[in-house]
């Protein structure tokens, strides 16, 4: 187990160290550079000195190494778009979006893996509409689903169309912004969920199928154990090695679904976060988010390791657990 | 083209005047809020240091000037000067403070107060990006203070926009700042997370929070000094909420739902039918701001030394001649019915209609005619030699040019799209090239590209106040900015007129002088103009006291005067 973490570990500094580093420097060889958002006819001597406060008059490799040596310090430069340091806009964004993301992941286990198993196991209407349903889900890029989930909320007034709190949280305690944040979160996290979901329930599916042709299920059907019961406790055990194995990658498909429902929700999370500063190449936030991008994924890939090993003994048996 | 459409909603527009639908003015009532959209994030709430849009309105609402040039009548009033006097040359101008007036935290305001501003501005460690905006003659206005409520400025030269300037300089605190600016960490001093209880202001309103991505929450300043028509406090609101909301199309829904009061800027021409049926079910209130001050523009890189003998089409390219006839080949108002969706008119200069003060209407106008185009081209020896649609050179360079423009943005794609049609009609065939902002203004700095359409602002209404525009040694001279002698006899006229005309205090000789400007640039062209944007706002039907402007803020600019209805 202990040799399992170590291995983890490495790979997730490792990844930190080349996703953030592969971000700072694309963005500073991508044409044009943050100090573009002063406009288009800021005086030549304000340019200058914006370049100057962000080492963009220095050489990009020159740059990187003052920025890993700085990051090794866990000062990770300024923010040119906020004007405040990265490493409190990072985590104070990434804050939001694990709250945004548990949830999602939550509702998209909820909903996925039921349906797959309905739809995986049974012929007929109610499958046909599930699976129709889900490619849909699948169909639809995040921005659309996002402005039609605000569209609905700003329409029928069921739901806050947008942001993480109310202004009214400002008087109230820790309840009253729970409670505020829990009425904001439905919108954001079922545009983020929707795809997941879909992605789990078609692989629940074809995975519970595949299982119900397996030998152990026809020698229980054999011994005359209830449908019901063997899809619980036989089929579905069995299928849910290719789901765990996904969990992984949908931690990596929530932080790249967060870039667009953050920012059109306006969820003040590292999606939208990251979003900006790619936008405005706004260099240290963009290698900042990175590197919390880089440390979610590697942290979302043991998870999804341990989940495997947790539903399959052949995995405990490979990774020695 | 989509000219029909954009008729009809202009018309529907047109005739429904949104002032005559106001009901009868009710009683204001006081207290209450608005929510306020804001696109952005404030990067400071120190204006002096930080240019950007969303810290200029924290600004407007927060701090107050020694004059201010009303959004709507572009007329100077007294502010925090409630008088003041200038000398027959327009060097010295004495201005009387208003007595009374505190800072938000009861601290007294003073003419020391006015010299720190001054001070700050002007200091090169404070990096001011409202320096330059403040300069006359080149030299940085003086000031001294014979008393507590009195000032004496002193300019280094004559000044038209005289007093004007002082628009442009928010008052700080001397006793919040004045130890930044002495241990130079005045650019960083009020940044965003400075506690809100540090930033005090003589504006109507002061921050009482910043949640950073989520919203900035302002309460009514209980000292402000301004009253009400009545002899009441003002601001008639207790609180203005600026929720930062990103994306537009989230925005307009939430004003659509109710969410937002106003937002910060106006509408894009495809949210006025949306907007319109939300206003005929009593949602929204959709007004009509008037002609915009800036369109958009299309020009050509004409430097000299980054084209001259390294672009062949540089010999055809820089004649007047050759923009003329592009000019005659744009019919401008299918132009303005295509992109703006027919809210717009068309424009042959950089000064609109919207810019009531300085609009000429009996400019050079170059009728839409493609004989007349291709006559004009004739004369620079262009012709389809080898009959593929293209003009050529007699060298053989064909008149094909790459245009760069603003990816995302409507209005240019459609643009570019018509100039694209039109242009091939006379054989004058363009590829357009959407990049990035930050990626357009590199290649524009780099005077990397052939030809760009864009929109560039126009920081001032008043002419002096663009001089970085005008002068051929501006950085705003975009088509060839930052020349050490004019490259041409037109710009050379043109610096002369208008230096003379920022210098002059004789009204009617500015306006004549630079009526004469935009006639030279008329008829040379360096940048290109087709139609200038009606705009368009639209606010919750609770909110009262509403005086639209043109510039932005649209309305939030009075905000002290603002109510709203139960």
């Amino acid at each position: 187990m202990t040799a399992f973490v170590a291995r983890r570990l490495l790979f997730a500094v490792a990844l930190v160290f080349v996703v953030s580093s592969v971000a700072l420097l694309l963005t500073r060889l991508a044409p044009g550079d943050v100090t573009a958002e002063l406009g288009p006819f800021a005086a030549p001597e304000e340019i200058a000195r914006a370049r100057a406060r962000l080492d963009l008059d220095r050489s990009p490799l020159e740059q990187w190494a003052l920025w890993l040596v700085r990051a090794g310090r866990f000062d990770f430069g300024d923010s040119f778009l906020y004007g405040r340091p990265v490493r409190g806009l990072v985590a104070d964004a990434a804050g939001n979006t694990a709250i945004l993301a548990v949830v999602a992941l939550a509702v998209a286990t909820a909903l996925g893996i039921p349906l797959g198993i309905v739809s995986g196991s049974r012929r007929g209407a109610a499958a046909a509409i599930i699976r129709s349903v889900s490619l849909v889900c699948l169909s639809l890029p995040p921005l659309l689903t996002s402005l039609l989930l605000v569209f609905v909320a700003a329409t029928t007034r069921w739901l806050p169309a947008g942001g993480m709190t109310s202004v009214e949280t400002l008087d109230g305690g820790w309840g009253t912004w729970l409670a505020d944040v829990a009425i904001h979160l439905p919108l954001p996290a079922l545009a983020l969920a929707l795809p997941i979901a879909a992605t789990f329930e078609r692989l629940q599916a074809q995975s519970i199928a595949e299982a119900l042709q397996q030998p152990c299920v026809t020698a229980a059907t054999a011994r005359g154990v209830a449908p019901r019961e063997i899809i619980v406790r036989h089929a579905w055990r069995v299928s849910l090695r290719p789901i765990c194995g996904v969990y992984g990658i949908a931690i990596g498909a929530l932080l790249s679904g967060s870039f667009v429902v953050e920012f059109v929700t306006a969820w003040p999370g590292l999606g939208r976060l990251m979003y900006e500063a790619l936008r405005a190449r706004d260099i240290y936030l963009v290698a900042g988010c990175a590197a919390m991008g880089g440390l979610v994924l590697a942290a979302g890939m043991m998870i999804g390791d341990l989940l495997l090993a947790i539903a399959d003994p052949r995995v405990r048996e490979q990774e020695s657990l | 083209m989509l000219a029909g459409a954009g008729a009809l909603i202009v018309l529907v527009l047109v005739l429904r005047s949104p002032s005559s639908e106001e009901p009868a003015a009710p009683a204001i009532q006081r207290g209450g809020q608005v929510i306020a959209s804001l696109r952005s994030e404030p990067r400071s709430f120190n204006r002096l240091v930080s240019r950007d849009y969303a810290t200029e309105i924290l600004t407007l609402l927060t701090q107050g000037r020694l004059a201010r040039i009303n959004r709507a009548t572009f007329e100077l009033e007294p502010w925090l000067a409630e008088a003041w006097e200038s000398s027959a040359d327009g060097r010295t101008h004495t201005l009387h403070l208003r007595p009374g007036v505190t800072w938000s935290d009861g601290t007294p305001f003073t003419a020391d107060d006015v010299l720190f501003s001054l001070q700050a501005v002007f200091d090169p460690k404070a990096q001011s990006v409202l320096a330059s905006t403040l300069l006359v003659g080149g030299q940085p206005i003086k000031g001294t203070a014979p008393d507590a409520q009195t000032v004496v400025l002193t300019y280094a030269a004559p000044s038209g926009p005289g007093l004007r300037l002082l628009d442009n300089l928010p008052i700080l605190p001397r006793h919040k700042l004045q130890t930044a600016l002495a241990a130079g960490s005045f650019v960083s001093a009020w940044n965003n997370t400075t506690p809100p209880s540090e930033l005090v202001g003589t504006g109507p309103f002061v921050i009482r929070e910043y949640q950073p991505g989520q919203r900035v929450v302002l309460d009514r300043n209980p000292r402000y000094w301004r009253r009400a028509p009545d002899g009441g406090a003002l601001p008639y609101l207790d609180r203005v909420i600026l929720e930062i909301v990103p994306e537009q199309n989230a925005e307009l829904l939430r004003l659509q739902a109710g969410d937002l009061d106003l937002t910060s800027s106006e509408l894009r021409p495809e949210d006025y039918v949306p907007v319109r049926a939300a206003e005929e079910q009593g949602r929204l209130r959709l007004i009509e701001l008037g002609v915009g001050t800036d369109a958009d523009a299309f020009w050509f890189c004409l430097k000299p030394e980054v084209k001259q003998g390294k672009d062949p089409r540089f010999a055809f390219v820089r004649q007047p001649a050759f923009r003329r006839a592009l000019s005659h080949a744009i019919d401008r108002e299918a132009f303005a019915e295509t992109v703006f969706l027919g809210a717009a008119v068309p424009v042959w200069g950089p000064i609109t209609p919207g810019n009531t003060q300085w609009f000429r209407p009996d400019l050079p106008r170059y009728a839409h005619n493609d004989a007349v185009a291709t006559g004009e081209l004739s004369t620079l020896e262009l012709a389809d030699r080898d009959s593929n649609g293209v003009l050529e050179d007699a060298n053989g360079t064909e008149a094909r040019f790459t245009v760069l423009t603003q990816r995302g943005i409507g209005t240019y794609e459609r643009g570019t799209a018509v100039l694209r049609e039109e242009l091939a009609k006379i054989g004058v065939i363009i590829d357009v090239v959407p990049l990035e902002v930050g990626a357009l203004i590199q290649r524009l700095l780099a005077c990397d590209y052939d030809a760009i359409y864009y929109r560039p602002i126009l920081t001032d209404l008043d002419p002096a106040g663009n001089l970085d525009f005008w002068l051929s040694s501006g950085s705003g001279h975009f088509w060839n900015f930052g020349q050490k002698t004019p490259a041409t006899e037109w710009e050379r006229r043109i610096d002369t007129l208008m230096l003379e005309q920022a210098a002059s205090l004789d009204p009617e000789r500015r306006r004549q002088q630079f009526g004469l400007v935009q006639q030279i640039f008329a008829e040379n062209l360096p940048v290109l103009y087709f139609a200038a944007p009606r705009l368009y706002y639209a606010h919750s039907t609770r909110l009262r006291g509403v005086v639209p402007s043109v510039q932005r803020p649209p309305v939030l600019w009075n905000a002290d005067s603002l109510s709203v209805t139960n």
